[in-house]
């Protein structure tokens, strides 16, 4: 579903992503870890198009994202790592303008709380104007909505900062059912307890690089961070 | 997709509530304009009907006298008989030649307040009858008027800058803005929804409220050209518009934050607005000086003493070119004065025409400069369309002149054989009337389409430039 | 402690790429805008002289006539440019150029130069006023509306305090600085301003001019100084910088562009004027006032007759025509003092006006004082045309007195240029600045509070700004 073929990207002198080449299939849960400035967000951005590559290519359902910026969206759902909402629209009015931005403009209000509640936000709090939500509460309206977009790969970066235990426990569980229903996940994280957790492959990225691949089941939580301070190591 | 763009924007900018505030505002400020446009149409409308007023008045008392002196033949000084055509064409009767103010004139005072819109027509040289002008404090016409034409010149394009500076920015820095362009749309269409929503209300708002403030103040749009104007008007408000809102998007589209996007309109009004304008203003009279009306006294005055000098001369002169005019005792006529004032006159409009013809030639010469020139600043070719259709501007002032001179003419040529032939006035209605031919609409389309030209063309650069920008607008940093 | 200040103020502000650019906008403008007046002016006065120089020489030159003939020929009377007006061009454009002197009338002065130009000068003309009053106060609010708040957004206020800064030592520097800033700005441009004064000084306006160029130039550093204090004032209670601009850019627009002709509407609303065709029917209606002029006629008959001790006119040993039309004349100054007073007193009502909105808008105290000094604005124009009218009734007056002394019943009577010369060529002494400083008492008083007004306001705010 998401693919990146030698994706390359260079300002001035400086190389942010070196030639990183990685599939995620659907139903798979990848898990970008590495420092600041190691590329993961870079990534994000060139499968969103929101910056052009170097070189190399981002595809999302085998359409390269460059070729086709607008039909390439259609299958991606994107949440950023603090998903920004309209302020003084409610809950459910956001949905409501995302979703029919994406291409879904007639979803009845009931379809709009049913996305509401399968991401677990109450229904009392769609009513509610987004300014008076907490961080976790937009980020599930934001996994609503691509729920509601029907999104075939979901980007998220840095999805549990800033997120309590049982905020962050609600969140695997999301991603849990929706790798469960085939779409592909791209998460760029710190969290290596998450990853191991939600996560079915890893990757570590240092300075551009992807310098190792691994599938989860591979390691124990322990095992898994000690290969990422190797690799982190120089 | 844009309906729904659209939709969204009117929920957001609703809820700003000071933007509530200066729409209201600016509602007042579009009301006010049109009341004391009409106030001031309303000012004209009295003095050209107390002018008319007293006219029927002089002339009903002089014809009664006319009818009482034949009836009774009564003694009366020469210098006041209103028998004698000379003093009916020259100090008993004149009549006025007006200019009524255009059907839209409400809309904008433009020059009008500076310009004569009537004179006295007598059988008195051109350069008398045509020096008057109109009471009003000097610091008043410097200052200008508080008019539609100022708020749509002034303020109208502040509050586009104001609704439009951050529509890209703020959503960048609240960070929506990452979320909405994941979604299938592009930027394009996204910021054309963003301006056509603006565009629509802020459009809409001047019109409407201005159409009933016109309604309320009582001008009839039903006049004959008022809709063609009016149309023009629109299109007018539409243009300027436009090319603000093109601005404000091709800034928008490089993407610097908001209140570098602010710092760039504010200071692209003030040059267009304020400092251009004025500056230009300055060169134009500094560069190309209009030449100087006090040279041109010196020239008419001695013109008219080389031909009073030469009095009885022309006479002779006068009655070879007019031999139609000779009577039987032309020798008598000769030390007639009236009727060697006529020569006299005739004379030194010959020697004076080419003077004041260069002079004018000068001066129309330099307004066509300065008039090709006004495609600099957007607010320069604002005032001239807005001038335009509501009647004061300079073109349809020229037109009035020219009337007048013609009437002028027929004036005189009525009055001239009879003062030769001494004959005895006796009917003051028939003395030749002024009427006014107004401009037609397509006349004054064909003056403001120039203009809203040079509005809508760079505008559609402007916009044009900024949706080729926004492909390349860093959507994150 | 303030000078130091003061200094860095101006180090900050010299470095900053936005202030070189504004700075550099400002010089270029205000030197342009006074080399155009300079050469408006000269060529102005060159013209000037030519027709004064020819109106004297036609009246000189005329062949024998009846000296009533004369008075109908008239002279011209021209307007003389003002020296000053290379600053302010004040109500210039808008007044006639030239007024035709001649018997039995007051005419009007003719020849509006803003009629012969196009639409484009209602926008004004950048002349020195023009960026001195609009331009410039912008230029103080962008150099000063983040000197409180943008020092506090930044952090360095807190840092200032705890150094134990006084308030009104950070006020008066950073005032200073500002001060200074432009002052480096303005020099060029006043500099050459003095220089070009001194160097027209062709025109008789020479004994005047350095008072008016000193209170000119006090007048302006006054408004300035308002400018500065209002600025940081509202620098130092706004919450951001933003809103500092934002408020300061909102009084800017209002006083510089909209009060003017807000007020200009409350003028004329207060003390409205009549049309032109009202003010001459009521004009004619009193001079055409034939019981008026007969009575009076008569009166002045049987004085003569009195006088010189004789029974009927004829045996008078001067010519009663002469007497009657000298009558006719001082009917008619009556009637034209009562109806051209009223109207420029109204204007001149209308213009006080202007000067106490002032208290609102402090712009308009310095428009008009500006205009005052610099010799343009309606007060002094009204001097030139009374000066111009009594010019016009001496001429009338040695003329009929002379028709009285000369005319002999049932002879033609004719003069020449023995009689010409007997009237003086039109000299013009334009009003002291001591005068126009009475006329603007009221501007001068509320320019004088603001300053007073702005300064407390800035110093308390200061001081409540570092306790925060």
């Amino acid at each position: 579903m998401l693919e990146a073929l030698a994706l390359t990207k260079r300002y001035n002198d400086v190389t942010a992503l070196n030639a990183l080449t990685l599939t995620v299939a659907p139903g798979d849960v990848f898990c970008l870890l590495g420092a600041n400035g190691a590329g993961k967000t870079t990534t994000i951005n060139l499968f969103l198009n929101f910056i052009a590559p170097t070189s190399g290519t981002a595809k999302v359902n085998g359409l390269d994202v460059t070729k086709e910026p607008l039909e390439t969206k259609r299958y991606l759902a994107y949440i950023p790592e603090t998903v920004m909402l309209y302020k003084n629209l409610t809950g459910l009015e956001n949905l409501e303008y995302f979703a029919a931005l994406a291409g879904k403009p007639d979803l009845s209000r009931d379809a709009l709380i049913g996305y509401f509640r399968e991401v677990g936000l109450a229904v009392d709090a769609a009513d509610r104007r987004v300014g008076t939500y907490s961080k976790g509460m937009r980020q599930k309206v934001g996994i609503a909505i691509a729920l509601a977009k029907g999104a075939k790969a979901l980007l998220l970066d840095e999805p549990t900062s800033g997120l309590d235990p049982k905020a962050s426990n609600e969140f695997s569980d999301l991603l849990r059912r929706l790798s469960g229903s085939g779409v592909a996940v791209l998460m760029a994280t710190h969290d290596l307890f998450r990853a191991k957790e939600s996560g079915t492959r890893v990757g570590i990225m240092k300075h551009g690089t992807l310098v190792a691949q691994h599938t989860t089941d591979e390691f124990g939580h322990t095992d898994l961070e000690r290969v990422y301070l190797e690799h982190m190591r120089d | 997709m844009l309906a729904r763009i659209i939709r969204h924007e009117w929920r957001t900018l609703g809820a700003d509530a000071t933007l509530w505030v200066v729409g209201v505002a600016f509602i007042a400020a579009i009301g006010y304009g049109v009341w004391n446009g009409a106030r001031w149409v309303g000012f004209q409308q009295a003095a050209l009907a107390s002018a008319s007023a007293e006219e029927a008045e002089r002339y009903v008392k002089l014809q009664t006298e006319v009818d009482d002196l034949q009836r009774t033949g009564g003694k009366v000084s020469p210098f006041r008989d209103p028998r004698s055509p000379s003093n009916a064409g020259g100090r008993l009767g004149p009549r006025y030649a007006s200019l009524p103010p255009g059907p839209l004139a409400a809309l904008a005072v433009g020059q009008s307040d500076l310009l004569p819109y009537y004179f006295k027509v007598s059988t008195d040289s051109r350069d008398a009858v045509v020096g008057a002008t109109e009471i009003e404090n000097p610091q008043r016409l410097l200052v200008g008027r508080f008019d539609l034409a100022f708020v749509l010149i002034f303020f109208y394009p502040i509050l586009i800058l104001a609704l439009c500076y951050n529509m890209l920015s703020a959503e960048q820095e609240q960070g929506t803005l990452a979320l909405t362009l994941s979604q299938p749309l592009s930027l394009a269409t996204l910021t054309t929804g963003k301006v056509l929503l603006r565009a629509t209300v802020l459009v809409g708002l001047v019109v409407v409220c201005t159409l009933a403030a016109l309604v309320i103040g009582g001008v009839d749009l039903a006049a004959p050209g008022a809709l063609a104007r009016l149309g023009l008007w629109v299109a007018a408000v539409v243009a300027y518009g436009a090319f603000w809102f093109g601005l404000a998007m091709l800034v928008a589209s490089f993407g610097l934050r908001s209140a570098a996007n602010a710092t760039v309109l504010a200071s692209a009004w003030l040059v267009l607005v304020v400092v251009l304008p004025s500056v230009f203003n300055l060169v134009a009279t500094s560069v190309f000086p209009v030449p100087s009306r006090m040279e041109l006294v010196q020239a008419v005055r001695a013109a008219s003493d080389d031909a009073n000098a030469a009095g009885s001369k022309l006479l002779a002169t006068y009655y070879e070119d007019h031999p139609e005019l000779a009577t039987g005792d032309a020798a008598q006529a000769m030390t007639d004065f009236n009727v060697v004032r006529v020569a006299v006159n005739d004379d030194v409009e010959r020697r004076v025409r080419p003077v004041i013809v260069r002079y004018e030639q000068q001066i129309a010469g330099q307004q066509r400069l300065v008039d090709g020139l006004r495609f600099i600043s957007p607010a320069v070719l604002m005032q001239s369309a807005l001038n335009d259709i509501a009647g004061t501007g300079y073109e349809r002032h020229q037109r009035f002149l020219q009337q007048v001179d013609g009437y002028h003419a027929a004036w005189r040529q009525f009055f001239t054989p009879l003062i030769f032939q001494k004959a005895s006035f006796t009917d003051y209605r028939t003395t030749p009337r002024f009427a006014f031919e107004e401009e037609t609409s397509g006349r004054v389309a064909g003056r403001v389409t120039p203009a809203v030209l040079g509005l809508a063309i760079p505008a559609l650069a402007l916009v044009w430039f900024a949706l080729a920008r926004l492909g390349r607008f860093p959507v994150v940093s | 402690m303030i000078l130091r200040i003061a200094r860095k103020e101006l180090l900050d502000l010299s470095r900053d790429g936005r202030f070189r650019v504004l700075s550099a906008l400002v010089l270029i403008v205000s030197v342009v805008s006074l080399a155009a007046g300079w050469k408006t002016y000269t060529d102005l006065a060159a013209q000037h002289r030519t027709a004064q120089q020819a109106t004297r020489d036609q009246w000189l030159n005329q062949p024998k006539k009846n000296p009533h003939s004369a008075a109908h020929y008239g002279v011209y009377a021209f307007k003389p440019a003002s020296q000053m007006a290379m600053v302010d061009t004040g109500i210039d454009p808008y007044v006639g150029v030239a007024v035709w002197l001649e018997a039995h009338k007051q005419n009007e002065m003719k020849y509006r130069p803003a009629q012969d130009r196009t639409a484009v000068q209602r926008f004004g003309s950048m002349n020195g006023a023009e960026v001195l009053q609009v331009l410039v106060p912008l230029f103080i609010v962008l150099m000063a509306f983040s000197a409180f708040a943008g020092e506090r957004e930044q952090g360095t206020l807190r840092q200032l305090l705890s150094v134990g800064a006084r308030p009104h030592d950070l006020a008066l520097g950073k005032a200073l600085g500002v001060a200074s800033a432009l002052g480096a700005v303005l020099l060029p441009a006043t500099a050459l301003s003095v220089v070009a004064l001194t160097l027209s000084t062709s025109e008789g306006l020479l004994a005047d001019d350095p008072w008016r160029v000193v209170t000119l130039g006090t007048v302006y550093l006054t408004y300035f100084a308002v400018v500065t204090a209002l600025a940081l004032w509202v620098s130092a209670w706004a919450s951001s910088a933003r809103l500092a601009l934002v408020v300061l850019l909102t009084a800017w627009f209002a006083s510089a562009i909209v009060a003017p002709r807000v007020v200009s509407d409350l003028a004329a609303w207060l003390h409205p004027t009549p049309s032109a065709v009202e003010f001459q029917k009521a004009l004619e209606a009193d001079l055409n006032n034939e019981k008026d002029m007969k009575e009076r006629l008569d009166r002045r008959r049987d004085d003569l007759l009195k006088q010189y001790n004789v029974a009927s006119v004829d045996a008078l040993p001067i010519a009663f025509s002469g007497v009657s039309l000298q009558e006719g004349e001082e009917h008619g100054n009556e009637v034209f003092d009562k109806h051209f007073g009223a109207l420029f007193g109204r204007y001149e009502r209308q213009n006080r006006v202007f000067q106490w909105s002032a208290l609102v808008a402090p712009t308009l105290a310095v428009r008009g004082l500006s205009m005052g000094f610099s010799g343009t604005d309606f007060g002094q124009h009204r001097h030139f045309v009374t000066a111009a009218e009594s010019y016009r009734r001496d001429i009338q007056r040695t003329l009929n007195g002379d028709i009285a002394k000369n005319q002999k019943a049932g002879q033609v009577y004719m003069a020449g240029r023995e009689l010409w010369d007997q009237v003086p060529a039109f000299s013009y002494e334009p009003p002291t600045a001591g005068w126009v400083l009475g006329q603007y008492a009221i501007a001068l008083a509320v320019l004088g509070a603001w300053l007073a007004a702005a300064v407390v306001l800035m110093m308390r705010a200061a001081s409540t700004a570092l306790v925060d």
